[in-house]
C-alpha cells in the first residue's frame, strides 16, 4: 500500500514531456511540422495515458493481499484480443504515416522560381554563404558569426555542402534541419513568414568547436533585401 | 507428447565442482563453465557500466553551467565517444550475453552451451576488445573522439588522426567476432541441446528472444565488421571508400553503419524484453498472458529491425522516399503490443512487489516513453525539427536506460539469489529503485524539451545567452542521484555476497526450470529435471495438485469447456 502512491505519480508524470512545445515557427514549412508535431503529440499523449493507466491499475487493484497465497485464476490467451490489440495499433500507425508522408512532401517542395537561391558551405567550424546570380559570399570569422539577410514571404532555396567533415545546418524557428555532407548538395526549401533574427547553428558533430558554429539570419521586407544584397555586392567588388 | 515422458534424472560426478581442482582465479580464467563465463560477462560488463557511467557524470558536471569549467573540448568528445561505445558496446550487449550464458543452458534443460571453449574465447575477446579500445585514453592523441557511431570523414585519418581512432576499431571489431561466435552459440544451443519435452514453444520466453538477437547479431554484427575494416584501410592504407575526392561516399558508412546500428537496438532491448517477461509472470502468479503471440511479436521485431536503419538518416538527404518512415512506424506495432502482454498478465493476478517486480514496473513506463517519442522520430518532418538534439538524447535513453537498464537490475534482483545463492537486502533494493527512477527522470526528461528548444548534442558547451541552462542543470542533479542510486546497488550487492540471507532453490516461486536445481546450481546443472509439460515445468510440478484438482472441478462445472482445458495444457 505504501508505494501504490508514488508509482502512479511516476506513471503518469511523463505526460508533461508529451505537452512540452515545439518553438513557434517563423515558415511556412516550420508551420507544417509543428502542426504535425501537435497532430502526434494529442495522439501520443491519449495512448499514453491509456496504456499507462491499464498498468497503474493492474498495480494498484491486483496487488496480493497479505497472507493470500491461493493461485489466481490461470488463464492463457485470447484470440480475439490479441488479433483486436494487433489490429488497433495498425491502423494507428498508418494513419500517422499518411499524416506524415503528406507533410513531408510539402515540407520538400521547392518553388520554381525562388527569390533567392542560397549556396551553403559548412566547414570546420564555420559557415560561408554564396549568393546564386551575385556575386555576394559571406564567410564566418573567429567570434563573427556569419551574418546573412533573406526576404520575408518569398521562397528561398539553400543548397548545402560541406568541404570537410559533415555538419548540420539547422535554425530551431524553422523547424527543419538539413545535413551538409562533403560530395553531396542537399537543398532546403524555406519561406520565412515572419520577420526577425534567427540563429542558426551546426547539429551534426564535426569536432572541436562543433558547438561554436553559430550564423544570423535576418529576414527583412523583399525591397530591404535587395538594397542589402547590392549594398553588398558593391561594397565586396571595392574591396 | 506421451505419458512415457516423465521425470529425466542426471547426475554429476561428484568431483566436478571444480574443474581439474583448479579454484579462485585460475579457476575463472581457464573455465569453460558456462555458468563461470556468465558471472565473467556479468562483472566486466558491469565494470564498463560503472566507467561509462562515470564519463557520464563528468558531461553532466561540464555541461551545468556555460562555459568550459571541468573538461577541455578534445577530453568532452573522447568522454561522449566512449561513453556511448561502451554503453551499448561494451556493457549493454555483453550483460545480456552474460545473463544468457548462465541461464539458457538451464532455461532449456542442459548441462551447458554446445561450445563451451568457443563460449570462453568469446568472454576474453569481448574483454579484450572493450580494453583496446579504452586504451586509446593512453595515447598522445587520446581516445577515440568522433561520437560512437564513427561518422567519416571526421574518423578518417585526416580529421582523426591519432592511434585512439584505430584502437577503437580494433577494440569494437574484436568485440563483433566475440558476439558473433556467442550467437552461433546459443543457436546452436537452443535448437540442439533442449530437455526432453522441451519443444519449441515450451521454451522461456528469455530464450526465445535470445534466439532472435542471436540471428540478428549473425545477421549484423559481420557488416560493422566489414565496415571497420574498409574504415581502418581508409586510414592506414589510402582506401577511398568513404572519400567523395577518390569517387568513395561518406554516406554509405552511415548505411553500413545503421545497417549494424539498428538492429543493435533491438540487440540491446530484446534480451531485457525476456527478462521482465520472464519477472512478471512469476510476480504475478500467472502464466504469461499470450505466450504464442508474443513470440510472433518477437519474430516480427526481428524481421523488421532490418528494413528501418535509413531513419537515422532523414536529414542526410540522401533517403527522400517514406519508405523507412513507414517501416519505422509499423515496428511500433509488435512493439507496443507486448505492453498489453504484459498487463494481461498482471490483470487478475496477485501481485507481489519484490524488488525485480518493482524494476520491471520501472521498465513498462519508461521504455513506454521512450517508445511513444520513437514513433515522433520516425516521423520524416518531426525527424527534420529534433534530430541531432536533446530530444533523441532523451529518447534513446529512455529506451535503453529506463528500457534495458531497469531490466538489468530487474535481472540481477530476480537471478542474483540463483547465480550466488543468497539474497539481496530489499530495503537497499527498493532505495535503489526510487533514487533511480527519480534520478533518471529527472536527468532525461528535461532533455525532450531542450531537445525541442534547439540544443543539439554532442555540444561541449552552450552560451549563456540560449536559455539551456536551467534544463541543464536539472539534468546534471539528476545524472548525480542515479550515481548515488548505484551507490546503494554496490553497497546491497557486497552485503548479498558477504551475508545475504540464503536464497535456496527456488526463492520466488518460479517458473522455469533455473529453479528445479540448487542456489548456484552444481557444475553440470541439474542433478534431476521435473517433467516438461509446458511452458512453466517448475510451476506444474509445484502445484500439480492443485491444478488437477482445478480442473476437475471445472470439467464436473461444465463437462463442455474443452476449450479452456486444452489452453491451459498447452504448452
Amino acid at each position: 500500500m505504501r508505494i501504490r502512491r508514488p508509482i502512479v505519480a511516476a506513471g503518469c508524470c511523463p505526460v508533461i514531456a508529451l505537452a512540452s512545445c515545439a518553438p513557434q515557427p517563423a515558415n511556412s514549412q516550420g508551420a507544417e511540422v509543428k502542426t504535425l508535431y501537435d497532430i502526434f503529440t494529442i495522439i501520443a499523449a491519449v495512448i499514453f495515458v491509456i496504456v499507462a493507466g491499464l498498468i497503474a491499475w493492474s498495480i494498484v487493484r491486483y496487488r496480493a493481499k497479505p497472507g493470500d497465497n491461493e493461485l489466481p485464476d490461470q488463464f492463457h490467451s485470447n484470440v480475439k484480443l490479441e488479433i483486436l490489440w494487433f489490429a488497433i495499433p495498425t491502423f494507428i500507425v498508418i494513419g500517422l504515416f499518411v499524416v506524415s508522408a503528406i507533410a513531408l512532401g510539402t515540407v520538400n517542395d521547392e518553388a520554381d522560381d525562388p527569390a533567392a537561391v542560397v549556396n551553403v558551405q559548412g566547414f570546420q567550424w564555420g559557415w560561408r554563404f554564396d549568393y546564386e546570380g551575385s556575386d555576394v559570399s559571406i564567410i564566418s570569422r573567429p567570434d563573427e558569426p556569419a551574418q546573412i539577410s533573406l526576404p520575408v514571404g518569398e521562397p528561398v532555396t539553400f543548397v548545402i555542402t560541406s568541404n570537410d567533415v559533415q555538419h548540420s545546418f539547422y535554425i530551431k524557428e524553422f523547424l527543419v534541419k538539413r545535413d551538409a555532407v562533403p560530395g553531396r548538395e542537399n537543398r532546403l526549401p524555406v519561406t520565412i513568414q515572419e520577420e526577425g533574427t534567427y540563429g542558426g547553428v551546426c547539429a551534426e558533430f564535426c569536432g572541436l568547436l562543433h558547438y561554436d558554429m553559430p550564423f544570423i539570419i535576418n529576414a527583412v521586407p523583399v525591397d530591404e533585401y535587395e538594397t542589402w544584397l547590392e549594398d553588398q555586392a558593391s561594397e565586396q567588388a571595392s574591396d | 507428447m506421451s505419458a512415457v515422458d516423465t521425470t529425466v534424472e542426471r547426475t554429476s560426478p561428484p568431483d566436478d565442482l571444480h574443474e581439474g581442482g583448479r579454484t579462485g582465479l585460475l579457476d575463472y580464467a581457464t573455465t569453460t563453465d558456462h555458468k563461470k563465463i556468465g558471472i565473467l560477462y556479468i562483472y566486466a560488463s558491469m565494470f564498463f557500466f560503472f566507467v561509462a557511467g562515470l564519463l557520464a557524470l563528468f558531461m553532466r558536471a561540464e555541461l551545468a553551467e556555460p562555459g568550459l569549467q571541468i573538461l577541455d573540448n578534445q577530453t568532452y568528445n573522447e568522454f561522449f565517444t566512449m561513453h556511448g561505445t561502451a554503453m551499448m558496446l561494451f556493457f549493454i550487449v555483453p550483460l545480456a550475453i552474460g545473463f544468457a550464458n548462465y541461464f539458457i543452458p538451464l532455461h532449456v534443460g542442459a548441462p551447458d552451451v554446445a561450445y563451451p571453449r568457443v563460449n570462453a574465447l568469446t568472454f576474453w575477446l569481448f574483454l579484450l576488445g572493450g580494453l583496446t579500445a579504452f586504451s586509446g585514453f593512453f595515447t598522445s592523441g587520446g581516445a577515440a573522439a568522433f561520437g560512437w557511431t564513427g561518422y567519416v570523414p571526421l574518423s578518417d585519418s585526416t580529421y582523426s588522426p591519432g592511434a585512439g581512432g584505430d584502437l577503437w576499431i580494433v577494440g569494437l571489431a574484436l568485440t563483433g567476432v566475440s558476439g558473433t561466435l556467442g550467437a552461433v552459440n546459443f543457436v546452436a544451443t537452443i535448437f540442439g541441446m533442449r530437455a526432453p519435452g522441451m519443444t519449441m514453444f515450451r521454451l522461456p520466453i528469455f530464450v526465445w528472444n535470445m534466439l532472435v538477437v542471436s540471428a540478428l547479431i549473425l545477421f549484423t554484427f559481420p557488416v560493422l565488421t566489414a565496415a571497420l575494416a574498409m574504415l581502418f584501410i581508409d586510414r592506414n592504407f589510402g582506401g577511398g571508400f568513404f572519400d567523395p575526392a577518390q569517387g568513395g561516399d561518406p554516406i554509405l558508412w552511415q548505411h553500413l553503419f545503421w545497417f549494424f546500428g539498428h538492429p543493435e537496438v533491438y540487440i540491446a532491448i530484446l534480451p531485457f524484453f525476456g527478462v521482465i517477461t520472464e519477472i512478471i509472470p512469476v510476480f504475478s502468479r500467472k502464466p504469461l498472458f499470450g505466450y504464442r503471440g508474443f513470440v510472433l511479436a518477437t519474430l516480427l521485431i526481428g524481421a523488421y529491425s532490418f528494413s528501418v536503419w535509413a531513419h537515422h538518416m532523414f536529414t542526410t538527404g540522401a533517403v527522400d522516399g517514406p519508405f523507412f518512415s513507414a517501416t519505422s512506424m509499423l515496428i511500433a506495432v509488435p512493439t507496443g503490443i507486448k505492453f498489453f502482454n504484459w498487463i494481461s498478465t498482471m490483470w487478475r493476478g496477485k501481485i507481489r512487489f519484490a524488488s525485480p517486480m518493482l524494476f520491471s514496473m520501472g521498465f513498462l513506463f519508461m521504455f513506454l516513453m521512450g517508445g511513444v517519442t520513437g514513433v515522433f522520430l520516425a516521423s520524416p518532418p518531426i525527424d527534420f525539427a529534433t534530430h541531432d538534439t536533446y530530444y533523441v538524447v532523451a529518447h534513446f535513453h529512455y529506451v535503453l536506460f529506463g528500457g534495458s537498464v531497469f531490466a538489468v537490475f530487474a535481472g540481477l534482483y530476480y537471478w542474483g539469489p540463483k547465480i550466488w545463492g543468497r539474497m539481496f537486502d530489499e530495503r537497499l533494493a527498493r532505495i535503489h529503485f526510487w533514487l533511480m527512477l527519480v534520478g533518471f527522470n529527472l536527468t532525461f526528461f528535461p532533455m525532450h524539451q531542450l531537445g525541442l528548444d534547439g540544443m543539439p548534442r554532442r555540444y561541449a558547451d552552450y552560451s549563456a545567452e540560449s536559455g539551456w541552462q536551467p534544463l541543464n542543470v536539472v539534468a546534471t542533479v539528476g545524472a548525480f542521484i542515479t550515481a548515488l542510486a548505484m551507490v546503494v546497488f554496490v553497497v546491497n550487492f557486497v552485503k548479498m555476497r558477504r551475508s545475504g540471507a540464503p536464497a535456496g532453490d527456488d526463492p520466488w516461486g518460479g517458473y522455469t526450470l533455473e529453479w528445479a536445481t540448487s542456489s548456484p546450481p552444481p557444475h553440470h546443472n541439474f542433478t534431476r529435471l521435473p517433467r516438461i509439460r509446458s511452458e512453466r515445468p517448475v510451476f506444474d510440478e509445484k502445484h500439480a495438485e492443485e491444478l488437477e484438482a482445478r480442473s476437475n472441478r471445472e470439467n464436473r462445472k461444465s463437462g463442455t469447456d474443452e476449450r479452456r482445458n486444452t489452453e491451459d495444457r498447452r504448452g
